[in-house]
């Protein structure tokens, strides 16, 4: 498991390796062909048909099931539902154009800016403590002087297996002042302990969940990826009387900044989509809203409220912003950390 | 986007120090002996293990509890019902919990198989093929990982129904076998483990080109596949929405829905929260093994496997 | 890598053989019998459905279990925008129907005979499923009357009472709480706006109404300021908690005691065994506190209807299925014991459920102040947006629960009438204010 190729989204490299392929593209099973306009034309189709081929799988599901549904989110996004009168029966109701009616409606809600802003406080919590957690793990696991490497490798990658809904429920019942055994401890020790299902706390319990259930995943991508980088150059440090400590932060992090940066993306992009968490955790405290996240309000206005067009333009915006955001952070990362390879 | 950014697995620069690696050399580290335990770094670790442990120890002494002890006794505290519990799961509308495995592990088992060897082949033709259109299509596949799937769920289910699969088996797994992340690391995983030289050889043998994929390169992807199908096959068994909208018949329904059915009963029914808590234990269990039963492939592949062929 | 392939060979082919049963139960062939499929989530309908079929081996039905209310609504609405996909007939709660024929989700009944069922039901509940008007759009199943539960052991031993009014049940919060500072009477619950719609409605409150071709929208009048500000007054006094129910901590609360009470409907035993078991014979049920002792009333929390929709291909076997599932004396015997719910259709009920629930089993005359309770039922109007006025009680009140004070309760009510009225105008519905 590693990102180390970095960037899939990367300008200015060089072309090396794949370029060579092109060159001998006409296969010699050819040579059954007499004629040779035969084989210009088998060359064609090698060139552009058999890839688009064997692609074909991909590129047929990717239209049906992913392009097809968010071009119709984009239609329904310029929908609206329009009653006529007391809207009963049929008749009572109709699709109608809407322009950017439910745009406008999205970026007026107060309650949607506040969800952004809260979106954006908890990635700021979370990413860093979880990328932090899984590379100091990853570290260790690397580092031939902690024991136990095995089994804890696998008990801290454990809960990626754990269902977000089901993963939530559990921290639910131990956020529960009443059936909690940290409370009962606590109060054991007459100590008042703080409670997470409040206004203050609530967004750092959200992202305990959060962590809990990503930080093995993070932690064995790191982790894979330093298992890839050759022995040898620590020998080499070793030799030279580097400590572990030396090596992880002069040679072992810089080599695997490509996976790292790869971990962060792909964290950022799953805590702007945070939903199963708060919304497992709704039922159990007033401190969060039906619309807590951005993604809790497509959810609202598409699930309960009946309105699949509210919730269609702010899933658009969503993934707008989720793909403008992945596109500056990897703009600037590239900068910072690959500027001197180009 | 420019058409060299497609390049960017194969001629990273830094791939070199890691996909595409020389294997270590075993003998190395042995030579200076073991370095002596660190009890630091050690305790960190266990601690990270006990951080992630703690619930689940929970779950299994919350399952062992019947429905009043769950809410009356000390949470940790076990209690004398665990098989009771089991028995009583087991026995809810017919062993329907069990139906609901099954189902389970149909849509993640067959839905991964097939999304890895979808993924396997494009990753492949996208790091081992030039062709015009490439960069684009990689592109546009690689944005479907900022979509998330709340989003397109309604929307496939309007597209499901207009073909009338609504409330099938297909409905929950064709969805589910294009996996764009899938895509990406397969490119990575082919750029790096399969030397174009090898391509080219079966080439001169006059090999087809889906021959070359099924017999040359599929093996020596394989292990990194295995990681791509473990991926898949978690997505698969965890996701909710999904199979949540396009199903109406609780015999088709995998676990996390069927669940998540027991504890939203509404108002006027107890939610069933011993059933709940000892089927989310055992459907962690299957998920367990299997990663304890494929991590072998995982360490081949990463640390050694890699350019071996 | 050869091994796994064939291993999804093999399930690839175990697959589409489980597709092809899956595919082939829901479609009835044209000459076998008629299949019905029934959308429901009450509790061991399917036991109840399997009398039917054993005797009607012409039409068989058959029983898809859906989470709670709500989320077999959103997915009918989404089968029938879909145009396929939907059941034959759903459950439906009471306050769902507007909404559902406003989507023309629901087959009108009255062609088939419907009306003549009228008598059975209570005029409440019949109001309910007309709308007020000739169409009739789903028969009554259960009613669920709400009352007042809570624990005889705990009241006696403090030598309290009951309250009969509103007035004597903040004296018996106050008195509990100051008893004992773990334990509270009740809990104000943002979670439940069906809970605080039937408080409403026992306090004459009309949330929907039609006037001529338009709507109205009365939620932030004196009926529900009263109400809210009744329970904002004991919240932010401290002797009723603010925590929302069916939390794990409300059931360990509803175990140790410190739940002394419960506002709840009808089905309340169902819900206190399962989640209390040890608690049995402690707790009793009586009728609501009133506003006004002379004149009692209560409100509904729950209670549904069976509905035929739209998309159905059979909608008269439909039709005579959920007739006989609701006026049936053996189906709605086999309603209440099975499914242990309270029958809508009053006479057969009041037949059928003679002993009190077994964890009632200290109150024999249960039933009774059930019946009793059951025929003070206010009036109630639901209307095309009740999902909406739902979810901005859940966010309006959880706001005031979390701020604990009178003011924000009665705030919430106000921004519920806005988000209500705003909703019906910008959909385009005719509003009257």
């Amino acid at each position: 498991m590693v990102f180390p190729s970095g960037t899939p989204v990367r300008k200015g490299h060089p072309v090396a390796t794949t370029t060579r392929i092109e060159g001998d593209a006409a296969p010699p099973r050819d040579r059954s062909a007499a004629s040779p306009r035969k084989r210009l034309n088998g060359s064609r189709w090698t060139r552009i048909g058999i890839p688009y081929a064997m692609l074909a799988p991909a590129i047929i599901l990717f239209a049906a099931f992913m392009a097809a549904p968010i071009l119709y989110t984009l239609y329904l996004s310029f929908q609206k539902k329009q009653v006529v009168g007391l809207g009963l029966g049929s008749g009572g109701s109709s699709q109608v154009f809407a322009g950017w009616e439910n745009y406008a409606a999205a970026f007026g809600d107060p309650e949607f800016g506040a969800s952004v802003g809260r979106v954006f406080l908890y990635g700021l919590v979370l990413v860093p403590c979880m990328l932090g957690l899984a590379l100091l793990f990853a570290l260790l696991l690397d580092s031939p002087r902690t024991r136990a490497a095995g089994f804890t490798r696998v008990a801290i990658f454990m809960p990626y297996a754990v269902p977000a809904v089901i993963s939530s429920l559990l921290w639910g019942f131990l956020y529960l002042p009443a059936v909690s055994p940290f409370y009962y401890i606590f109060d054991k020790l007459g100590w008042d302990a703080p409670q997470v299902l409040s206004s203050n706390l609530i967004l750092f319990g959200i992202a305990n969940i959060a962590l809990w259930g990503g930080v093995g995943f993070n932690m064995i991508v790191i982790y894979t990826s330093l298992k890839a980088v050759p022995q040898d150059i620590y020998e080499a440090a070793r030799l030279d009387g580097a400590s572990e400590i030396q090596m992880a932060l002069r040679i072992k992090i810089p080599i695997i900044a490509p996976s790292i940066v790869m971990t962060a993306l792909f964290s950022m992009v799953a805590t702007l989509q945070v939903f199963a968490e708060p919304t497992t955790l709704r039922p159990l405290t007033n401190t969060l809203s039906t619309s807590w996240t951005p993604l809790m309000k497509v959810y609202r206005d598409a699930f309960t409220r009946d309105d699949i067009y509210s919730a269609a333009a702010t899933s658009i915006i969503i993934a707008l912003a989720t793909f403008a955001l992945s596109f500056l952070f990897l703009k600037i990362v590239q900068r910072r950390a690959f500027g001197q390879e180009d | 986007m420019s058409r060299s950014a497609l390049e960017a697995p194969s001629s990273d620069p830094t791939i070199a120090a890691s996909a595409s690696a020389p294997a270590p050399t075993p003998t190395s580290r042995s030579l200076l002996g073991r370095p002596k335990a660190s009890p630091l770094s050690t305790t960190i670790l266990i601690l990270g293990a006990v951080y992630c442990l703690f619930p689940v120890l929970w779950v299994v002494m919350a399952a062992s509890k019947d429905g009043g002890e769950l809410f009356s006794t000390f949470t940790l505290a076990p209690s004398g019902n665990f098989f009771n519990n089991i028995v009583e799961l087991s026995q809810y509308r017919g062993g329907l919990y069990w139906r609901w495995m099954l189902n389970t592990a149909l849509y993640a088992g067959v839905g991964a198989l097939a999304s890895t060897w979808v993924s396997a082949i494009a990753g492949y033709v996208l790091a081992k093929f030039t062709f015009p259109g490439k960069s684009t299509v990689f592109t546009v596949l690689l944005m479907g990982v900022l979509v998330p799937g709340v989003i397109l769920a309604i929307p496939q289910y309007f597209l499901m129904a207009q073909i009338g699969l609504t409330n099938t088996y297909w409905s929950v797994l064709l969805p589910q076998i294009i996996s764009p992340y899938g895509i990406y690391l397969s490119r990575i995983y082919a750029a790096g483990s399969v030397p174009t030289e090898v391509i080219e050889a079966a080439r001169t043998e006059g090999a087809r080109e889906f021959s070359i994929f099924n017999r040359v390169a599929l093996p020596m992807m394989g292990p990194g596949l295995v990681t791509i199908f473990l991926f898949q096959f978690v997505a698969i068994w965890n996701n909710f929405m999904l199979p949540y909208i396009m199903l109406g018949d609780d015999k088709l329904f995998p676990i996390t829905v069927g669940l998540s059915g027991l504890l939203n009963q509404g108002a006027s029914v107890p939610s069933m929260y011993t059933l709940v808590i000892m089927g989310a234990l055992l459907s962690i269990i299957p998920l367990i093994a299997m990663f304890l039963l494929l991590q072998r492939f995982w360490k081949v592949d990463l640390a050694a496997g890699a350019v071996k062929a | 890598m050869h091994r796994i392939f064939r291993s999804s060979a093999i399930a690839a082919v175990a697959a589409a053989a489980l597709l092809t049963t899956g595919c082939s139960a829901g479609s009835g062939g044209d000459s076998g019998p008629v299949e019905l499929s029934y959308w429901a989530w009450a509790p061991n309908l399917e036991q109840v459905v399997e009398i039917w079929n054993e005797q009607n081996p012409d039409i068989q039905v058959t029983v898809n279990k859906q989470d709670g209310g709500d989320p077999a609504i959103t997915k009918l609405l989404t089968a029938i925008k879909a145009g396929s996909g939907a059941p034959d007939m759903i459950q439906a709660e009471y306050q769902k129907i507007a909404t559902l024929v406003g989507s023309d989700a629901l087959a009108d009944l009255s062609d088939q005979g419907a009306g003549d069922l009228e008598d059975v039901f209570s005029e409440g509940d019949w109001d309910q499923v007309t709308l007020g008007g000739d169409a009739i759009y789903a028969i009554p199943q259960d009613t669920a009357p709400m009352m007042f539960f809570y624990r005889a052991d705990i009241l006696d031993s403090l030598g309290l009472t009951a309250p009969t009014t509103w007035e004597e049940y903040a004296e018996l919060a106050r008195a509990v709480h100051t008893a004992n500072p773990d334990q509270l009477l009740g809990t104000f619950s943002a979670n439940d706006a069906g809970w605080f719609t039937g408080l409403a409605q026992q306090a004459d409150a009309e949330w929907w109404g039609i006037d001529g071709e338009a709507w109205t929208v009365g939620v932030d009048e004196e009926p529900t300021q009263k109400v809210a500000e009744y329970w904002g007054g004991l919240v932010e006094e401290g002797v009723i908690g603010n925590q929302p129910m069916y939390t794990p901590e409300w059931n360990a609360g509803l175990n140790d005691g410190s739940q002394v009470g419960w506002l709840s409907a009808v089905w309340a035993p169902g819900v206190l065994s399962g989640n209390a078991p040890d608690t049995a014979g402690l707790w009793e049920a009586a009728p609501m506190p009133q506003w006004d002792a002379d004149e009692p009333a209560t409100g509904n929390w729950g209670g549904s209807t069976t509905a035929v929709t739209t998309q159905s291909e059979h909608p008269e076997e439909a039709m005579e299925f959920i007739t006989w599932l609701n006026t049936d004396p053996e189906a709605v015997t086999a309603l209440a014991d099975v499914s242990g719910v309270y029958p809508a259709a009053q006479e057969a009920a009041a037949e059928a459920l003679t002993t009190a629930p077994e964890f009632f089993s200290n109150q024999t005359d249960f039933y009774d102040v059930v019946a009793e309770v059951a025929e003070t039922a206010n009036p109630f109007t639901y209307g095309p947006n009740v999902n909406v006025a739902y979810s901005a009680y859940n966010d309006e009140f959880a706001k005031a629960a979390d701020a604990k004070t009178q003011a924000a309760f009665i705030e919430a009510v106000t921004q519920m009438q806005k988000i209500t009225i705003d909703d019906l105008k910008s959909a385009g519905f005719t509003v009257k204010e």
